[in-house]
């Protein structure tokens, strides 16, 4: 019995099998058939379609995500910021889903800076899914807009440029569009160098959208590069203020100012009254919008002069001493009179430029061919485009020398019959200032020494320098143009206005180019008012005084030391060092 | 045989946890990361809002207005200022060559 009870697994007479050997192979190649399938299943997904089931997958997690460059920031040669981009979030609603509890909309509306009905106004039309409630706001009080928690209502991000020298600055720097798009000045010319290239980069987000895996390689932002100006921008702002002062105070309609350095032929500032604030665009006019500096042209009137006596002392055909009848402050020229506004009687051609003669002027002129003109004025940037890399930049005007007739070359000694930009006749004025060099305009900073293009002699440059620092000194036309410590040269111009084919009887633009310290100059200032009307109108009453302002300030910005005595009012009672 | 087999089973259940970990893992570092360069971006950014609003208290404009109105300063000119001028070779000597 117990051996029966004992029965051997293996010989167990439950396990003995009475259905066919057969089946039980049946099951097991079944079942290795079953596998063989998921192991050619796996194959197909895992290696010979492997590309597409990765695709698929992809697309499924995988998102592109743009990474926005950041925009270049605009600097001064100092590395101060003239521009910048800082986070302006703005605030869009999907009226659709909104929630209008009036009081958290009241609240919205303060913060939006808008009243509540015309935020109303904007949510009423609830087909909409998206209205923008304010773009560019400061990022502290989107946050607060945010923080109340208002459902349906969401932020986007989005830059704007901040532009800290304001006014003064404007005309150069410029300003984008609320897309971040360069519109005026250095934003629209570098606007490509500034804006850099977005990069991008797939990445695997989870179920909540968390990035937790980086695919492929990542094309890294370009961001924009800064750019630096030549500007300085102290000398801008001293230059702006002063510009303005002035024209104000002559009840003018506008006015220009350009600060050239006559070393390298850096714009140390360029400024226009009106200007406008670049941050707070509304209800801008185009009289606050133009770089007259660039973009409008005059008749330079006798700023022209000294270039004439240049080519006259280059063609030996004068010394500074000869000696010129300009009596009796008359000449004829084919039929036309040309007057002496006071005359004079015999001057030395030093006094010509000196007292601003007419008559002197042409009397030299009418000597040299109008070849010889055009060549001069031409090779000091007349009727040429500045190179400076600005929308609008204007070439003037100076017609061939085939075309004058006597008395157009008469008058184009001394300014009448071609026209100029401000920063041309700043230009132009480098060839004094340089020896007899002329240099182009930089706006870019530039350490590389510049080379200059020589027109005249060393010798004759100097020899109309001293002309240019008698028209400051006493009994020259200038003499407001002169400045504490510094000496200075320049040449004033008043011009009547063309109006229709005429000039303008009463009105006029005010000008003045000089430079300083006059033995070796540092820098080069114009000065143009337009329209002077509260009784002066001479380019030595109007203008003069701004040259004389920005000289001073610009050097000593610059700390060049004086060049002239001065009565030192400084109370020291330091010990003598002794060495 | 047995035993090898089982070994084996072990360590690729054992190396595919592993494999399951490490995944993990990297899937929560990506995400710290990408945690922190998104806070370095912010801080970033608001390094330059900071710039630029210093930039915007000290404008020559604003120091001017300040100094004139607040401190009754004035306008620096040649009359009120000494100048040092150095002498080429002696730059940052502890005797710069002083001249008026």
């Amino acid at each position: 019995m117990s051996g029966s009870r004992s029965v051997q697994f293996s010989t167990s007479p439950l396990l003995a099998s009475k259905t066919p050997v057969w089946r039980s192979k049946f099951i097991v190649a079944a079942m290795a058939l079953g596998f063989l399938g998921l192991v050619g299943r796996a194959a197909y997904v895992q290696v010979f379609n492997n590309d597409f089931f990765q695709r698929q997958g992809e697309v499924r997690y995988a998102r592109t995500l743009v990474m926005p460059p950041s925009r270049g920031k605009i600097i001064d040669r100092n590395g101060m910021l003239l521009a910048s981009s800082v986070p302006a979030p703005s605030i869009w609603a999907n009226p659709e889903e909104m929630e209008r509890d009036p009081a958290k909309l009241k609240e919205l509306a303060k913060l939006l800076g808008m009243s509540a009905s015309a935020l109303d106004k904007k949510l009423e039309d609830d087909d909409k899914t998206f209205v923008w409630l304010r773009r560019q706001m400061d990022e502290p009080d989107a946050k607060a807009v945010l923080a109340l928690g208002i459902k349906g209502i969401y932020s986007h991000k989005e830059y704007k440029r901040l532009y800290p020298e304001g006014e003064a600055a404007a005309h150069i720097v410029g300003f984008t569009n609320v897309e971040d798009q360069g519109q005026e000045g250095v934003e629209l010319v570098f606007q490509k160098a500034l804006a850099g290239k977005p990069g991008s980069r797939r990445v695997i987000k989870d179920r909540l959208g968390r990035v937790v895996e980086t695919v492929g390689d990542v094309l890294p932002p370009e961001d924009g590069r800064d750019i630096q100006l030549s500007i300085d921008s102290k000398v801008q702002f001293f230059a702006y203020q002063k510009l303005r002062e002035a024209v104000l105070e002559h009840k003018a309609k506008a006015g220009s100012v350009v600060v050239l350095d006559a070393h390298s032929g850096e714009l140390l500032a360029l400024a226009n009254y009106p200007s406008y604030q670049p941050d707070k665009r509304v209800n801008l006019s185009g009289e606050q919008l133009r770089n007259r500096a660039l973009t409008d042209t005059f008749e330079p009137g006798s700023t022209m002069k000294p270039f004439a006596i240049a080519l006259a002392l280059e063609k030996n055909l004068i010394r500074p001493e000869t000696v010129i009848q300009t009596a009796p402050g008359r000449i004829n020229i084919t039929g036309s009179t040309i007057t002496d506004a006071h005359p004079h009687g015999p001057l030395t051609v030093n006094e010509v430029i000196q007292k601003s003669s007419n008559v002197g002027t042409v009397k030299i002129a009418m000597q040299m061919t109008p070849r010889d003109m055009w060549e001069m004025f031409t090779e000091v940037g007349l009727g040429q485009k500045p190179n400076v890399p600005f929308p609008g930049v204007a070439a003037g005007r100076l017609r061939p020398y085939k075309t004058w007739r006597p008395i157009e070359q008469a008058t184009m000694s001394y300014g009448y019959g071609q026209s100029v930009s401000l920063l041309q006749l700043a230009r132009a004025y480098t060839l004094f200032a340089r020896d007899g060099e002329v240099v182009n305009p930089g706006l870019l900073k530039s350490d590389a020494p510049v080379q200059g293009v020589r027109v005249i002699s060393v010798a004759n440059a100097r020899a109309v320098r001293k002309m240019l620092n008698m028209a400051a000194g006493p009994g020259g036309t200038a003499q407001k143009a002169q400045t504490m410590g510094y000496s200075v040269g320049g040449k004033t111009g008043t011009a009547h206005k063309q109006e229709g084919k005429g000039y303008a009887g009463n009105k006029y633009r005010g000008v003045f180019v000089g430079m300083a310290p006059i033995e070796a100059p540092r820098i080069v200032v114009a000065v143009m008012i337009d329209e002077p009307s509260n009784g002066k109108y001479y380019g030595g009453d109007v203008a003069a005084p701004v040259f004389s302002e920005a000289v001073q300030q610009t050097l000593r910005v610059l700390g060049v030391q004086p060049d002239m005595a001065v009565k030192p009012q400084v109370v020291t009672q330091a010990v003598e060092e002794s060495f | 045989m047995m035993r090898l087999n089982v070994l084996l089973l072990v360590a690729v259940v054992l190396s595919a946890l592993a494999l399951v970990r490490s995944q993990y893992e990297t899937r929560r570092l990506v995400m710290a990361i990408e945690k922190v360069n998104k806070e370095s971006a912010l801080l970033e950014v608001e390094h330059q809002r900071l710039l630029v609003e210093r930039r915007a208290q000290a404008t020559p404009q604003r120091v001017q207005s300040l100094a004139q109105q607040k401190l009754q300063m004035r306008v620096a000119t040649p009359a009120i200022t000494q100048y040092v001028s150095m002498t080429p070779g002696n730059a940052g000597g502890a005797s710069g060559g002083v001249a008026k």
